[in-house]
């Protein structure tokens, strides 16, 4: 609440500033940025951190006097979780609330479902997805500087086969936006790295027994399970599997791993075999070696979030700061010639295609008309449990 | 499929058959005394889980955690109907259903602002292990599930059939004028069967919170398919709902093992439709009545 009143007080401070400057200068008052994100609903978990971090970052951006001296004004609306009340909000947002830019930050169906009316309304927008399934789909102005599930396949697949040695193992994927990057991309990699598949099962999000899939994958040839999800039904999972006495080691995605699934299910990721799982340096930087230069980001980023939180950053809340960083970019290329929306927005597309090179919290980004993603380098890690502490996997 | 996996299958479907007829039972409480459908009914069941997961994480014993839930959960219950339902309980039956929808989503709303988003999990009564029986599994909560459920079953059968007050909740609904004529409140019934339903319903939420989780949105989706269980069973009589909460149990299961992904969730719904068109009063009500 506090945190609110000061976010107002600052925007008030700099509306204020903006209309007094208006006399002289010609610029926006504000750079506006929509924001639609779910803050009730299945996935108001992933929404509510994507916020804390994106809130921290928009503050701090404001504190240090804007950008081009000019502040970010995010407005926010829920989603509630629908992809219908995704593109509603979104319009909202492109015609009455006049934003220069749009967020969408929960998961991909939401986000997916902005993508054509941000196209035809020429608004650059980020949304969070982690499958690059759907890269080509994403037209010209939407982009999406996170990650993609081929990181953490091939070091999941290349961890499994050589440090494991395994040759078969099952899936258990959600039926969700996200489980489909597991059901197309399994199949397709496993080859190459000596695997095969030989037990493929699925369960919903919110369901609450997993049983008779599991009891399909103990009767398999199976020396491992893959279990690919990011709703709470994805760790239960591993819960479920324990009980059913499957003494098989789990391989998880990083969803998985976040701290509301640790708080819930970490006792059954500490049972033998300990859960494995592909997640990003942030959850143990502190193991990092000096010489990684992403400890540093990540020490900087933590000191940074828990000035204002009372627990440590993760994916989400990363996520969070990096589309505010990779939009702020953005606008310090497009300078303050101009106070037409449309014109800001197209300046602004156009900046952000043309991002090179740059260092976010997940990783190093290089926009270009061919390619929104724009990941360059791998950042990921595979991280185990060992004394009741997540550790890297040896 | 070998032995095990069909035994498998057979137990997920007591497991899930055990939630969804303890879900419905509260809809067939409230709906045998006022004909009301509590669309709200999933609500208790969520204040239920919650409120004993805050209770038990303080440190107080589960039992207690439970009481003290069930307690609370009641009182909301009777609230709901002095200050909602009573007001209105002269409007026609679709209005009455719109203000349970709508008291489902303040309840949800205030449970976010008081719980956050996060599921919370409870043990498993007792810490009972998993049993394990011919290559299948029992979660050690699927039992206390099963028990309770049961008792709960039975106390409704004997309140009803057997006491006084029990043949006055029932002649509420069947007979009002008579009912009324024979110096019955109606309207001191009705608040006694809500917060009834309400009660069992918070029963309920802290024994699946062990199967399920629980989080402050849970109400709603687990209510519809109680409800649906409970419809196509027969939602005015106590067997109805434990027959129709068993055949949606075991549907599901049966789909989640043997249907490719991504139909789970759409397959089990459809086939109650299905069954529910053929037979409109549900699989145990007879025509003419109910």
């Amino acid at each position: 609440m506090t945190k609110k009143i000061v976010l107002g007080l600052v925007a008030a401070a700099f509306l204020i500033g903006g209309l007094v400057s208006c006399k002289k200068a010609e610029s926006v008052a504000s750079y506006k940025i929509g924001v639609a994100v779910a803050q009730t609903g299945s996935y108001a978990g992933l929404g509510s951190q994507f916020l804390e971090g994106m809130e921290l970052m928009v503050d701090s951006i404001n504190e240090a006097g804007g950008v081009n001296g000019i502040p970010l004004e995010v407005v926010i609306y829920d989603n509630k979780s629908e992809a219908t009340e995704t593109t509603l909000v979104v319009k909202k947002l492109i015609e009455v609330d006049q934003v220069h830019a749009l967020i969408e930050g929960t998961v991909t169906a939401l986000g997916m479902s902005i993508v054509p009316v941000a196209n035809e309304s020429g608004v650059p927008t980020v949304i969070l997805s982690g499958t690059g399934l759907l890269d080509d789909q994403l037209g010209a102005w939407v982009f999406r500087p996170a990650g993609t599930e081929d990181n953490y396949i091939a070091l999941s697949l290349e961890y499994m086969s050589q440090e494991m040695g395994i040759s078969e193992y099952a899936t258990l994927l959600e039926n969700s936006g996200y489980g489909q990057g597991g059901k197309v991309y399994l199949p397709q990699r496993s080859p190459s790295y000596n695997l095969t598949i030989v037990e493929e099962q699925y369960f919903d999000p919110g369901a609450t027994d997993l049983t008779t899939q599991l009891t399909n994958i103990k009767n398999s040839e199976a020396q491992l399970i893959f279990v690919w999800g990011s709703s709470p039904t994805a760790s239960m999972a591993v819960k479920q599997a324990r009980e059913l006495g499957i003494s098989l080691p789990i391989m998880a995605t990083p969803p998985q791993v976040m701290p509301d699934a640790l708080a819930s299910f970490g006792e059954y990721y500490k049972m033998e075999p300990p859960l494995l799982a592909s997640t990003t340096k942030m959850d143990i930087w502190e193991q990092l070696p000096d010489s990684d230069r992403y400890k540093a980001l990540y020490r900087d980023f933590t000191q940074l979030f828990t000035e204002s939180y009372d627990h440590s950053p993760s994916l989400w809340q990363m996520l969070g700061a990096q589309y505010i960083t990779f939009i702020e970019d953005g606008l310090k290329r497009v300078g303050t010639t101009s106070t037409d929306v449309t014109e800001i927005r197209s300046q602004l597309r156009d900046a952000l295609e043309s991002t090179e090179k740059l260092q976010l919290l997940t990783s190093v980004y290089t926009m270009s008309p061919e390619d929104h993603f724009g990941q360059v380098e791998q950042t990921l890690v595979i991280v185990t449990f060992r004394d009741g502490e997540m550790v890297l996997a040896p | 499929m070998d032995f095990s996996t069909a035994l498998q299958i057979f137990f997920s479907g007591l497991n899930l058959g055990s939630i969804y007829t303890a879900l419905g039972l509260g809809f067939f409480v409230v709906y045998s005394v006022t004909r009301v459908l509590n669309l709200a009914q999933g609500e208790f069941v969520m204040l239920g889980g919650m409120l004993t997961v805050s209770f038990y994480t303080m440190g107080i014993p589960l039992p207690a955690s439970i009481a003290l839930a069930v307690v609370i959960t009641g009182l909301v219950g009777a609230g709901f109907y002095r200050f909602i339902i009573y007001p209105a309980r002269n409007a026609s039956g679709a209005t009455k259903v719109f203000l349970t929808l709508g008291f489902s989503f303040i309840i949800e709303g205030v449970a976010l602002r008081v719980w956050g988003w996060e599921f919370r999990i409870l043990p498993a009564f007792l810490d009972t292990p998993s049993i394990q029986l011919w290559g299948a599994t029992i979660f050690g909560q699927t039992p206390w599930v099963i028990g309770i459920t049961l008792l709960m079953v039975i106390g409704l059968f004997l309140y009803f059939g057997r006491t006084i007050q029990g043949k006055a909740l029932r002649a509420c609904a069947n007979e009002p004028l008579g009912a009324r004529l024979m110096g019955i409140s109606i309207e001191r019934m009705a608040l006694f069967s809500f917060i009834l339903a309400a009660g069992l319903g918070a029963v309920v939420g802290a024994l699946i919170t062990p199967l399920t989780m629980t989080s402050y949105s849970m109400g709603l989706p687990l209510a519809a398919k109680g409800l649906l269980a409970a419809f196509v069973g027969g939602i005015t009589r106590a067997e109805g709902v434990i027959l129709g909460g068993f055949i949606y149990g075991m549907i599901e299961a049966i789909t989640a093992g043997v249907i490719p992904g991504g139909y789970h969730n759409a397959i089990a719904p459809l086939i109650l439709v299905v069954i529910f068109l053929s037979r409109r009063r549900g699989l145990l009500v007879t025509a003419g009545k109910g």
